[in-house]
């Protein structure tokens, strides 16, 4: 061990993120986005634990190891236990094909933040939430224990879980969003926009509407509809002449945005988006983006909240009138600056600085 | 209609479906399965069972829709349930045996993404904690029997080998022994792999049967005592076949290494792991017993785990009172073979025998039809098959079809052939009905008699229309249901006015006198080509100007081109060749049965010409048979140089009236149409 600590070191409380590095999607994204941020507010450690979930292999979302790479900041895999004043494990959900946490967690406050909605629409379980927080509590031995989460919605989600559940009373809920970094690069908008919609996700069923909601949003109407991200329709056979549909990792996001003017994006009835973070990468490449109420509710007028037999009529009017379109997009990219990095770092300053104590 | 789905796709998971939708309907249920779930390897067992539920997706609104082995599903069954449209006021229903609760909720959710709604998903850990195939993606259920199982005259006992292997003689010595006994009828169900190593042993004869080879509701419902050897339950198939059987009110004999059916709570009885000891505990402890084992058996709380009723309350779905079946109970005549026309004739003076009460209706070929309508008998037309290239079963599926679609449990069901095809075996097993084999015999050389009999046991009786000489009669099985009866044959009555007026008709109808008729019928039916004999017959009576040639057929029957273009030989389609062959001076005829009968029975001079094919009965040794007393004159087809000789003989020296005087004093036996169908009506509890 190396004695050569300077004050600093000393006086900066030691923060461990506990994480599941192989989450392809916002999990990683966002660890990877936050992680430049929390370094700022202490020693950094980065915890990896292999799951049921994803296997054995030790792989490492390539988002999150860049900025490991950048922060010099080595990965610890399945250490036996993690000691820290703050331990930030992200997306418990990861232990949701399991019974047990082999790592041993101590802290001062240990802080869950909830990537995935712990409900789905009409109050279904999302997945066995118990069974995750168990897992952590018995593992982890800290003076307090809170549960972040990342967006209004998702904190509704886990509140109204929290009530209804018998088992998890001592968790307390953070009041601040542990939302998601949206630092992207802004594009400006187009000043000749057409009727080109696209959509792109991971190809779950989650993330697609019904077929006669799809239709809707891509209409024949549309010059373009490409659909990145749509492995099940194509595999299911299923078609339409004034369709593209592409797998997930057909193109690139950036070449998939070059396609479109306005990024058409509706679920399942029977799941929502915790954040949207596709939603805001889409603002931030310059498109109108529509979509439902619920899916859009973290970015307010920053989207055009809609129902699927409404898109055609939008679209319309917004390719008639590009002025109106152009402002769209730019009130939207303004809006993407409530996610940002400073913002972020306000929250968690409130979080991992030293007013923040334990309550008796 | 209720659509059954699978989780998967897979052997395994379309037998849970096929188990599934058949309860269903037995209940009263229209289920039905998506043709896209019928695996390429489903084999022949399989496809005949899934006739009756494939269904074109697109084609049919569903009602409710029932995902089998939830636990596990793939993207596939979401994207038919995607493309499926479904109103929101159809009912899904998912069941699986979830390992956890992630598992459950996991399900839950990937079926709401796809639906885009909740399903009701039912998890069967809960109603059964101890399955005996907890792998199983069928629900495992059954409906549970009301009052005492109806004993049965001769119990039947099936016996399922499981993992055994059969490696020595011993073994399968042990089971030869136990199908001979005459305390119970012995069934084995057996692999593939099993099947073939008995094939090869010198006990071939065991009555076996594959797994898929009836469904599982099928062989509970002619099992009365179910043994089960080997390690572990032999798959979803025979978890049902136990789990129906035990519902029912049958005994179920645990006898795998593992307790698997006692272990899981089922009330069982445990009897001996080998085989050789199996016997002595059958006889000895359990079929003294039944009753009583049967009635402690049914006080089992573990039968409220399988109950049926149960799972549809869980399910919302309200049982529809049990199709109830019509009043009255018919008699099914399939007549089948080539063409099948004999068979038809022969059936038709059966049915028109039959007491009023007996309500005989024929399932038949479209060439048959006619024929069988004019009797005033009603008849399904069946579908023959079209060509080679046709799936091999592919009519014989139809003919499953259909049977099953007309027949009822009670119905009276008669087989006239000589191979039981797939959809006989099946629709009297399937249907319960009682059932006659109407076995013609005269077998050929080198037909192998236990291929013949393999599925005689279906059968409640045998009934053999006698040739009309004893050597003719061999027997090739025996007992109480084998039944002999005198010849059947077709009585037409023509006088001498009647014969003559005849002859002037056909004089006038083909513009031309004639002194000597005669008449060919060498058959027209798939069994053999006879273009060379009409060839050989047809230039032989043009030389003869006083001659009129007929060649008869059945109407639809094929004659080859060969047969027209003639001036004395001309073609008729009739179904009244007997009257023709009554008119004529030389009847030129093949040796079938039908067609032998009527020549003795109405003393007609005749020429026989047998036909052979691996499929026909032995011609060769009928005709033999009366031209060895002098009845008829025989070519065979190893002498067509003989037939111009013996056609003059016949026309030019005076032969006819030899024949004539031999079967005018030849003694016949009485004819047994009567006695079969007395037979067939007392099978069907229509006598009396």
């Amino acid at each position: 061990m190396s004695l050569s600590l300077s004050v600093a070191d000393l006086t900066l409380p030691k923060i461990a993120y506990v994480v599941e590095p192989r989450f392809s999607g916002g999990t990683s994204s966002a660890v990877a986005q936050e992680l430049r941020v929390a370094a700022q507010f202490g020693q950094l450690s980065v915890h990896a634990v292999t799951s049921k979930t994803f296997g054995k292999k030790q792989l490492v979302a390539p988002s999150l190891r860049r900025v490991l790479d950048e922060l010099h900041i080595p990965l610890i895999w399945d250490a036996p236990r993690i000691s820290a004043d703050f331990v930030i494990l992200h997306n418990p959900s990861f232990l949701k094909f399991q019974d047990e946490l082999p790592t041993k967690i101590f802290a001062r406050e240990l802080i869950v933040v909830t990537h995935e909605n712990f409900l789905r629409p009409g109050g279904e379980e999302g997945f066995d939430v118990a069974n995750c927080l168990n897992q952590i509590e018995a593992a982890s031995l800290a003076l307090k224990k809170t549960l972040a989460p990342i967006s209004g919605h998702n904190r509704k989600t886990v509140t109204d879980w929290l009530d209804r559940s018998c088992a998890a009373k001592h968790w307390q809920v953070l009041k601040a969003d542990w939302f998601n970094i949206c630092d992207f690069e802004l594009t400006e908008p187009s000043n000749q926009p057409s009727d080109r919609r696209g959509r792109h996700s991971r190809p779950g069923f989650e993330k697609f509407p019904t077929l006669i909601d799809l239709d809707h949003c891509f209409s024949p109407q549309a010059q373009e509809n490409v659909i990145l991200g749509a492995d099940s329709l194509l595999e299911a056979g299923f078609q339409r002449p004034h369709w593209t549909l592409l797998p997930f990792d057909a193109i690139s996001v950036s070449d998939f945005f070059e396609m479109i003017d306005f990024y058409v994006y509706f679920t399942a009835p029977t799941w929502q988006e915790s954040f949207g973070r596709v939603i805001a990468e889409a603002i931030a490449a310059g498109k109108v983006v529509l979509t439902d109420a619920n899916t859009g509710q973290a970015f307010g007028d920053a989207v055009v909240k809609c129902k699927p037999g409404e898109v055609d009529e939008i679209v319309a009017r917004f390719v008639a009138q590009p002025d109106s379109y152009q402002n769209q997009v730019r009130k939207a990219q303004q809006m993407l600056a409530e996610y940002s990095s400073q913002k972020f770092e306000a929250m968690i300053s409130g979080v991992l600085s030293s007013r923040s104590e334990v309550q008796p | 209609m209720i659509f059954v789905e699978a989780g998967q796709r897979s052997l395994r998971s379309f037998d849970s479906q096929l188990i599934f939708a058949e309860q269903l309907n037995a209940r009263g249920f229209n289920a039905c399965i998506g043709s896209e779930y019928l695996p390429e390897n489903a084999g022949r067992g399989r496809i005949y069972e899934a006739a009756k539920f494939l269904v074109d997706q697109e084609e049919y609104q569903a009602s409710t829709v029932f995902i089998l082995g939830a636990e596990e599903i793939d993207d596939l069954l979401l994207s038919s349930l995607r493309q499926k449209k479904l109103a929101l006021e159809t009912p899904v229903i998912a069941t699986g045996r979830f390992k956890s609760q992630q598992n459950y909720v996991g399900a839950k959710a990937r079926l709401a993404y796809a639906l885009g709604r909740e399903a009701n998903v039912i998890d069967l850990t809960e109603m059964q904690p101890r399955s005996i195939l907890p792998t199983a993606a069928s629900p495992l259920v059954a409906e549970l029997g009301q009052g005492p199982r109806p004993i049965r005259q001769k119990t039947a006992v099936t016996v399922v080998l499981g993992s055994i292997e059969l490696d020595t003689t011993d073994t399968l010595s042990c089971l030869a022994r136990m199908s001979n006994q005459s305390a119970y009828t012995l069934r084995i169900i057996v692999s593939g792999a099993q099947n073939e190593a008995i094939k090869a042993s010198p006990f071939s004869d065991l009555p076996t049967l594959l797994y898929t080879d009836l469904s599982p509701h099928s062989l509970a419902g002619s099992t009365d005592i179910l043994a089960m050897f080997g390690t572990g339950v032999a798959g979803v198939r025979m978890a049902t076949l136990a789990v129906e059987l035990i519902a029912a009110g049958g005994v179920a004999i645990d006898c795998t290494e593992d307790e698997a059916l006692m272990s899981a709570g089922a009330p069982a009885l445990l009897g001996p792991k080998s085989l050789f000891a199996f016997d002595g505990y059958l006889t000895g402890k359990v079929l003294g017993h039944r009753a009583m084992i049967a009635q402690q058996a049914s006080k089992s709380p573990w039968l409220q785990t399988v109950d049926i009723a149960r799972l549809e309350a869980a399910a919302g779905l309200s049982a529809p009172a049990h199709k109830t079946a019509p009043s009255g109970r018919q008699t099914l005549f399939l007549p089948t073979n080539g063409v099948g026309l004999g068979h038809a004739q022969r059936c038709t003076i059966i049915a028109k025998a039959l007491p009023q009460r007996s309500k005989p209706i024929f399932a038949a070929f479209p060439s048959c039809v006619p024929l069988v309508r004019r009797e005033g008998i009603d008849c399904i037309p069946l579908v023959a098959r079209a060509s080679a290239e046709d799936h091999i079963n592919a009519n014989d599926i139809l003919t499953y079809r259909r049977l099953s679609a007309a027949l009822n449990t009670a119905d009276t069901f008669v087989f006239d052939g000589g191979y039981v095809f797939d959809s006989v075996y099946r629709v009297i097993q399937e249907c319960r009905l009682s059932a006659v084999w109407l076995r013609r015999g005269l077998w050929p050389k080198g037909r192998s008699r236990p291929a013949m009999l393999r599925r005689e046991g279906i059968f409640d009786r045998v009934i053999v229309p006698s040739e009309a000489f004893d050597e003719l009669n061999d027997a090739y099985s025996y007992g109480d249901h084998v039944h002999y009866v005198g010849p059947i044959v077709r009585q037409v009555d023509q006088s001498k006015s009647e014969r003559e007026a005849l002859r002037e008709r056909l004089a006038d109808r083909f513009g031309r006198d004639f002194k000597h008729l005669v008449v060919s019928m060498l058959g027209g039916g798939v069994a053999s080509d006879r273009s060379a004999q009409l060839q050989a017959l047809s230039g032989m009576f043009e030389k003869r100007t006083d001659c009129l040639h007929l060649v008869v057929t059945w109407p639809g029957s094929v004659v080859h081109p060969s047969a027209f273009g003639w001036t004395n030989t001309r073609v008729v389609h009739t179904l009244e060749a007997t009257s023709l062959g009554l008119a004529a001076d030389l009847v030129v005829s093949a040796a079938g049965y039908n067609s032998v009968l009527e020549i003795l029975y109405h003393q007609l001079p005749a020429i026989l010409i047998p036909q052979s094919a691996p499929y026909l009965d032995d011609q060769e040794r009928r005709a033999r048979a009366l031209a060895d007393r002098d009845l008829c004159a025989i070519v065979t087809e190893r002498e067509l140089m003989k037939l111009e000789r013996t056609v003059s003989d016949c026309l030019d020296h005076g032969e006819t009236e030899v024949y004539q005087a031999a079967l005018q004093t030849i003694e016949l036996p009485k004819t047994g149409a009567e006695q079969a169908a007395r037979l067939i009506a007392e099978v069907g509890g229509n006598h009396g």
